[in-house]
């Protein structure tokens, strides 16, 4: 066998050796007690946004597409859930601060005007998670909306 | 062929990048603070608050300047000197000595830097972004005012509003002077702003 080979097959080991080691999916399957929907309303077509653009990343519930069954797209994947749920976790909402969740609100009507959320390597793969224009201010008035309706309950 | 050993080589090199896992800074060190404050309020002397109040001065007095110097950079437009100040805040913050803070008083400045921090690191991450700077500086000086009302700047502060910013919103900021220079407008429109409140 040549060098060459001998590469391309311990490359390919290693390959196939890596798709055995899957990282926990980010699964719960349940509404906490904690979800955002628990604190403030959410109407069914923001709820629709907040499931095809957010969640997979800041909630305890990712759907995850056939290609991330494949190593090392999982862990990746497990990576930005880790760093996207740190930062901002709709599932667990409720377990904030008062002053934290209108923080958080405010922060995600400056992403979504921004265009920093959600991440453009995530929009490559998710085409619904591209906004339209009306999309856009349909969830930046609800998190207006959201935090205002907060602030005067506190 | 070339194609799948390149492909190959990619996923090994993208293995190896994923077991390098970042520390994560621990907080546990709070824990021992808090027992700390507790038995100091339980036998609390005059002697020893004023000492405390002192000391907490001196402290809060570095997470103001240090804002300050933030908002200055913001009014003259400098994202760089304010991604600097920025993570220096967030330093000051992490940094300050909470053991000498009585229940409450711990209660309230850990709610504040739980959230300051977060924008003060987002402000020193964003160095070239000064429109997205700007707007963590708008709730981050909400925090920062709350904090003042609760253990004094140390020096004379002013509340300063501008209602043109965020689409006629408005916003607040706090100054050490008088004179009104703007963080949110910058040179663009740097008087724009009423005074609301003097903090002493």
């Amino acid at each position: 066998m040549s060098f060459t080979k001998k590469i391309i097959l311990a490359i390919a080991i290693v390959f196939i050796a890596i798709q055995f080691i899957q990282p926990a999916h980010n699964k719960s399957g349940q509404v906490l007690a904690t979800d955002i929907s628990k604190t403030v309303s959410i109407s069914d077509s923001v709820q629709a946004l907040l499931k095809n653009t957010c969640y997979d990343c800041h909630s305890n519930n990712t759907n995850y597409p056939w290609y991330l069954n494949i190593q090392p797209m999982d862990w990746l994947m497990a990576k930005h859930i880790i760093k996207g749920k740190e930062a901002l976790n709709f599932s667990e909402f409720g377990s904030y601060s008062p002053r934290r969740q209108l923080s958080k609100l405010n922060g995600i009507a400056n992403s979504i005007k921004d265009d920093i959320m959600p991440l453009s390597s995530y929009k490559l793969m998710h085409k619904n998670a591209q906004l339209s224009t009306n999309e856009k201010a349909l969830f930046i008035n609800w998190a207006q909306q959201s935090k205002d309706s907060l602030s005067a309950k506190n | 062929m070339k194609n799948i050993i390149l492909g190959l080589a990619i996923a090994a090199t993208t293995l190896a990048a994923c077991n390098n896992n970042s520390n994560k800074s621990t907080e546990s060190q709070n824990v021992s603070n808090n027992t700390h404050a507790i038995s100091q309020t339980d036998n609390a002397t005059i002697t020893t608050s004023s000492v405390a109040d002192a000391k907490n001065t001196v402290s809060i007095k570095e997470i103001v300047s240090t804002y300050l110097q933030l908002k200055n950079a913001l009014t003259k437009d400098n994202s760089t000197d304010a991604a600097t100040a920025g993570t220096t805040l967030e330093a000051a913050f992490k940094n300050f000595d909470k053991t000498a803070l009585t229940a409450a008083q711990k209660k309230t400045f850990e709610d504040v830097e739980d959230d300051a921090r977060e924008h003060a690191e987002h402000i020193g991450k964003n160095g070239g972004n000064i429109i997205h700077q700007r707007e963590h500086f708008e709730i981050l000086s909400k925090d920062m005012y709350d904090l003042v009302k609760t253990f004094g700047g140390g020096q004379v502060l002013f509340k300063v509003f501008c209602p043109m910013y965020n689409n006629g919103k408005g916003a607040f900021w706090l100054s050490e002077t008088k004179e009104i220079k703007n963080p949110y407008m910058g040179k663009a429109m740097p008087t724009c702003g009423t005074i609301q409140e003097e903090l002493r």
